[in-house]
């Protein structure tokens, strides 16, 4: 994200004129960029993937254990620790991206 | 530097290390007394060796070819399981069908007490994996938390 608003330029570049242009050099290198980067929502659907990856693991180690394929009993506890924290990281994200969203909604134009 | 989920591999490969001694403390505790093997012979004491885990096939990151990157780093696991070749004890009685000719019997050289301090030791090596990973989780939840605050 090196093309997001930098606080602490924005805060020095009081002068208006450097303003602008700092704001039109980041315009121009948003349009360059956009091609070659992968889109967000593959990029949302990758990460996704290998969070229910974690999930089926930890549901996989559950299913192991009751069959008395796994001896260990750390195992099958921490594959399903992994999967709650892959998932709180994922609710994380959402929840970043859901009031990112709301306040653009809530944007006076 | 590893995932998170990679240092929690750590932890469970040091939990399932030992895990595998308390196996082989079980087993020496209960046949302290077995006095007829499959070798012949008492019963001898057994013993794990650990071995430490390096992912040789990661890359070096450091400037110094004999410095690790922690990518390397794989925990423990147990490279062999040994008997201890001390020697077994002897007992005196003569109504045990594998006494001597003196009336001696040769007892496995397996100290119970050493084994029970074996097993807190081993106990207390698990806990404190379980804190480990405990702390890792802790670390991941805590850099969940910025901005929260």
């Amino acid at each position: 994200m090196s093309n997001g608003i930098d606080p602490i330029n924005s805060l020095t570049s009081l002068d208006p004129i450097k303003r602008l242009e700092r704001i039109q050099n980041t315009q121009a290198s948003q349009v360059k960029k956009g091609e070659a980067e992968p889109d967000f929502q593959k990029i949302l659907n990758d990460a996704l993937k290998s969070v229910n990856v974690q999930q089926k693991d930890a549901i996989q180690a559950e299913d192991d254990f009751a069959a008395g394929k796994i001896s260990n009993i750390h195992d099958v506890i921490i594959r399903a620790e992994k999967a709650a924290m892959s998932l709180t990281m994922t609710m994380e994200v959402r929840n970043k991206i859901v009031d990112a969203y709301k306040e653009i909604m809530r944007m006076q134009l | 530097m590893l995932d998170i989920f990679g240092t929690m591999n750590i932890s469970a490969s040091g939990m399932t290390a030992q895990r595998m001694r308390l196996d082989v403390i079980a087993d020496n505790i209960a046949n302290a007394e077995t006095t007829r093997t499959d070798e012949g012979g008492p019963y001898r004491r057994k013993n794990v060796v650990f071995q430490e885990v390096l992912n040789k096939a990661m890359g070096i990151r450091g400037g110094f070819t004999n410095t690790l990157s922690t990518d390397q780093l794989g925990g423990v696991h147990v490279d062999s399981i040994v008997e201890d070749q001390r020697p077994f004890k002897l007992v005196y009685d003569p109504s045990h069908p594998d006494a001597n000719e003196e009336g001696y019997v040769q007892m496995p050289n397996v100290n119970v007490l050493r084994e029970m301090i074996d097993l807190i030791n081993a106990q207390r090596s698990y806990e404190a994996n379980v804190s480990s990973i405990n702390a890792t989780k802790a670390f991941a939840s805590a850099a969940l938390g910025i901005g929260k605050g």
